[in-house]
């Protein structure tokens, strides 16, 4: 009987989908366990931002003075002043809140992002790899224009073009991330395009863009996803340095290196002003690099099954 | 192997050649450099020789200034006399001539280098104590002290000018002791340096004013109800308990309160009332749904210590009246040049006193028309200003400018929002340190026991001649190594002799005359006489000079304070 139920479950283990099974993979990867903490953590923080912060991020209370460290009132701060958690602001206003509100906004900066590079990647890796011939060169070359700069410098280049803005320095930092993908899913494709089953289809008559979205790219979306979710990092990462360097968001606007840049003068008078902002931005980043390593592992049929075994 | 020698032979060859042509090369300009030596020198020891000849600069009449204030002539009477004859009276003549914007050069070197700034700051030649040895640019400047200065000389012998716009790294320099001295620490730093045994801090006069300006050719700043509701709107009083060190205060006047004649303390600025700032711009049919730019440099001024937190500051306070700001950050040299064009119609700017007199505030800003910063001038306005200008009796001068503060709280051209008091701070070894009122400190009499003085300020200098500039950070390097015909003294604001031991005026303070000291020399070896003075003087007023250089062109000192050029292109 209970051999039976034993091998009942190593053959359901079998029929598992590959997605199911890539999630299962990712569950017993520990970094990446860590990495979906500190996701879950911050995108539910993004989302009830609202009830989470005790005061408007733009709001500039009176009654406070400014640069004031923490106050914690369980920590023993003094219960007839005011309470912010992580101290007030070179404006006086609340530090957590900003914060708080830091989180929605990066969050966004770095999915919107990926969204749109990842869009028009996929668009001129398939053109690219699919068409072959002149069209491919020509697109190819252009990508490698755009990587010849290194990214930073190139869409600071992008946002002085564009005019400064939030906007503008997302749109920069999306053309400067296409290249990546556009290579990704033109190697997939070149890769795949010779193979019998793409071969196969062809000799039955179907219409090459049938065989393109159909057959081809479905192998393009694994290395996709992880390479998204590294580039979501360092998209976040790009478009807090932009803000630094006064090139992305505008005050008051509560952006993470926004802040940074506000209060660097203060480092060592109120360190707390550049140490949350700070603090939370690597905690992003680390979150998404963490993710994204264990996806890879997951994902790769190669390295999980070394891993399972 | 034998290829092998031949190379070595070669290269042997190209390196004694080398040598030969790099000894050959140093030694053949030596007797060039040399040869021109004695050239210089031959008409210096012959000038004393020859007799005196009297140089005179005049305007056939006044007309080419119109009604406004010019110089009619500038004559030197003997060797060591020097006459200025003005069209109108200007009982400020002689703070004026203070300022080190209008310092003295031998005549010759002025010739040799036709007044051009950048030539000039290659290699300057002046009268000061100090004398500059290098200059690396964006590094810093390296002075040393003047053997033939005429005053005192100088307790160190090298004083070196760095500078850095962070006043965090400013303050690490000078605990870590890099600098013995820097100037404005920022406001939330005074209590670290004033606790620190090793530092003190020297507190500056708030002889400044910070304000926010509109420009009245610009919707929505082209209606006076906007702009008198913007004022209204505005909390100055939060600005500057948040905002300001200790020994700042709300602005009452345009001008700071000591200024007398200039100060009106019973015409008060408008009281913060955000209810009815928002009823007036609802009469005055605001559109509400447009965003207005707030234009602002991020440069540390003694006026506003921390730019960018007052411009949110300013953003927040308006949006809760319903107004929606945005905030533009410029680069300093844009920003100025943007705002005197009259391109900019909401913006942060202040202004530093050059020379303790109400003239100083009010001709610059509203009877200037070389500056557009406010749009359009206000006939009202200038002609109240000119009134107090021209006359010498305190309580005449005072009523016009009761009537000038008046008719500025009346028009707002801008909002006066503070004084802002700011500091030096220097090791509290070093003997002699001060801060300025006018933001002119002198190094000469400092000493820290060493043979070097390093002093950290905000920014670089434009350059080390200063006739054509406007900015605090160049003027005090210049300040050091040229002198003016007067002086002002040291850490205060008060006239005293320095290259003319005395001066006079006539009754009705038309004619000025000067008298010079006999024993200063230029470190190019010249001596001053009355000519050098007569053609420093004309090469900044007369248009069609030779030497009417610059750096810009625009000697938009010159102009504020004298009046029109001479010979002005049309």
């Amino acid at each position: 009987m209970a051999k039976t139920a034993q091998l009942d479950t190593s053959k359901h283990a079998e029929q598992r989908s590959p997605a199911r099974e890539a999630l299962h993979h990712l569950m017993r990867h520990r970094s990446a366990r860590a990495g979906m903490v500190i996701l879950g953590l911050l995108i539910l923080m993004a989302i009830f931002a609202e009830v989470i912060s005790p005061y408007d991020p733009t709001e500039l209370l009176k009654d406070v003075k400014r640069r004031e460290p923490p106050c914690i009132h369980i920590l023993g701060c003094p219960a007839d002043k005011p309470e912010h958690i992580f101290g007030t602001d070179g404006n006086s206003r609340d530090l957590f809140s900003r914060v708080v509100f830091g989180s929605r906004l990066s969050l966004q900066v770095g999915i919107i992002t990926m969204f749109f590079a990842i869009l028009i990647g996929l668009i001129i890796g398939a053109v690219a790899g699919f068409a072959g011939g002149w069209l491919d060169n020509l697109l190819m070359r252009f990508m490698d224009v755009l990587m010849a700069f290194p990214s930073l410098l190139l869409s600071i280049a992008i946002v002085s073009v564009l005019g400064i803005g939030l906007i503008n320095a997302l749109l920069a930092i999306g053309i400067v991330s296409i290249p990546r993908f556009a290579r990704l899913v033109r190697s997939t494709v070149l890769s795949v395009k010779e193979m019998e089953y793409v071969q196969a289809a062809r000799a039955l008559g179907a219409s090459p863009l049938h065989i393109l979205f159909k057959r081809i790219l479905p192998n393009a979306i694994t290395p996709l996803i992880v390479q998204g979710t590294l580039g979501i990092a360092t998209a976040i990462l790009d478009a807090a340095a932009l803000s630094f360097l006064g090139l992305g968001a505008e005050p008051p606007r509560p952006e993470w290196g926004l802040m940074l840049s506000e209060e660097r003068n203060s480092i060592f008078s109120a360190p707390h002003l550049v140490f949350f902002p700070g603090l939370f931005i690597m905690l992003t980043v680390l979150g998404f690099n963490l993710l994204g390593d264990g996806l890879r592992d997951a994902l790769d049929p190669r390295l999980s099954r070394s891993s399972a075994a | 192997m034998s290829k092998r020698f031949f190379f070595t032979l070669v290269g042997v060859l190209v390196l004694f050649s080398m040598l030969l042509t790099a000894c050959g090369g140093g030694a053949a300009p030596a007797p060039a450099t040399e040869a021109p030596a004695p050239a210089t020198e031959a008409p210096a020891t012959e000038a004393p020789a020859a007799p005196f000849e009297p140089m005179v600069v005049a305007a056939p009449d006044c007309t080419y200034a119109g009604d406004g204030m010019g110089f009619k002539s500038v004559e030197a009477v003997d060797q060591y006399t020097v006459k200025f004859t003005l069209c109108l009276p200007d009982p400020a003549f002689p703070s004026k001539v203070a300022f080190s914007v209008f310092s003295i050069l031998d005549k010759d070197y002025l010739d040799q280098t036709q007044g051009d700034s950048v030539v000039i700051s290659e290699n300057p030649v002046g009268s000061g104590p100090y004398k500059v040895v290098e200059w690396v640019r964006g590094d810093h400047i390296t002075l040393e002290a003047n053997p033939d200065y005429w005053g005192e000389p100088a307790k160190v012998k090298t004083l070196i000018f760095r500078w850095s716009e962070q006043s965090a790294q400013r303050l690490l320099e000078l605990q870590s002791g890099t600098v013995d001295g820097i100037d404005n620490p920022a406001p939330e730093d005074f209590a670290t340096i004033e606790a620190d045994p090793n530092l003190k801090l020297y507190p500056r006069a708030a002889g400044n004013i910070f304000y926010i300006g509109f420009n009245n050719k610009i919707a929505p700043f082209d209606k006076v109800e906007v702009r008198k509701a913007f004022a209204m709107a505005i909390d100055r009083q939060r600005i500057v308990d948040q905002y300001y060190p200790a020994g700042s205060s709300v602005a009452i006047n345009f001008v700071p309160d000591f200024f007398d004649p200039g100060f009106s303390p019973d015409v008060k600025w408008y009281d913060y009332d955000k209810a009815a700032a928002r009823k007036m711009l609802e009469d005055a049919g605001f559109d509400f749904n447009q965003t207005i730019t707030l234009s602002f440099r991020n440069v540390v001024r003694g006026y506003l210590p921390t730019p960018d937190k007052v411009a949110i500051e300013i953003q927040a306070q308006l949006k809760e009246i319903g107004v929606n700001v945005k905030l533009e950050e410029m680069e300093s040299a844009a920003f100025i040049d943007a705002t005197a064009a009259g391109q900019k119609g909401f913006y942060l700017l202040g202004w530093g006193m050059d020379y303790p007199d109400a003239t100083n505030f009010f001709d610059y800003h509203f009877a200037n028309p070389a500056n557009q910063q406010f749009g359009d001038l206000i006939p009202d306005l200038v002609k109240a200003i000119n009134a107090g200008a021209v006359v010498a009796d305190p309580a005449t001068r005072q009523k016009s400018y009761d009537e000038v503060n008046k008719l500025i709280k009346e028009y707002v051209p801008m909002i006066p929002v503070a004084h802002g008091g700011s500091a030096t701070a220097f090791k509290a070894n070093v003997a002699g340190a001060h801060a300025s009122p006018l933001g002119n400190e002198v190094f000469a009499v400092m000493d820290n026991g060493a043979d070097q003085l390093v002093w950290m300020q905000n920014g670089e200098p434009a350059a080390l001649w200063c006739s054509d500039e406007t900015d605090g950070e160049t003027l005090r390097a210049c300040e050091q190594v040229f002198d003016p015909l007067l002086a002002f003294s040291v850490g205060g604001a008060e006239v005293v002799p320095n290259l003319a031991e005395k001066y006079e005026a006539n009754a009705d303070l038309t004619e000025w005359t000067f008298t010079l000291r006999k024993d200063v020399k230029f470190t190019n070896g010249a001596t001053l006489d009355a000519n050098d003075v007569v053609a420093t003087f004309a090469s900044y007023w007369d248009a069609s000079s030779p030497n009417h250089k610059g750096r810009t062109g625009t000697f938009e000192y010159f102009n504020a304070f004298f009046g029109a050029f001479l010979n002005a292109p049309k």
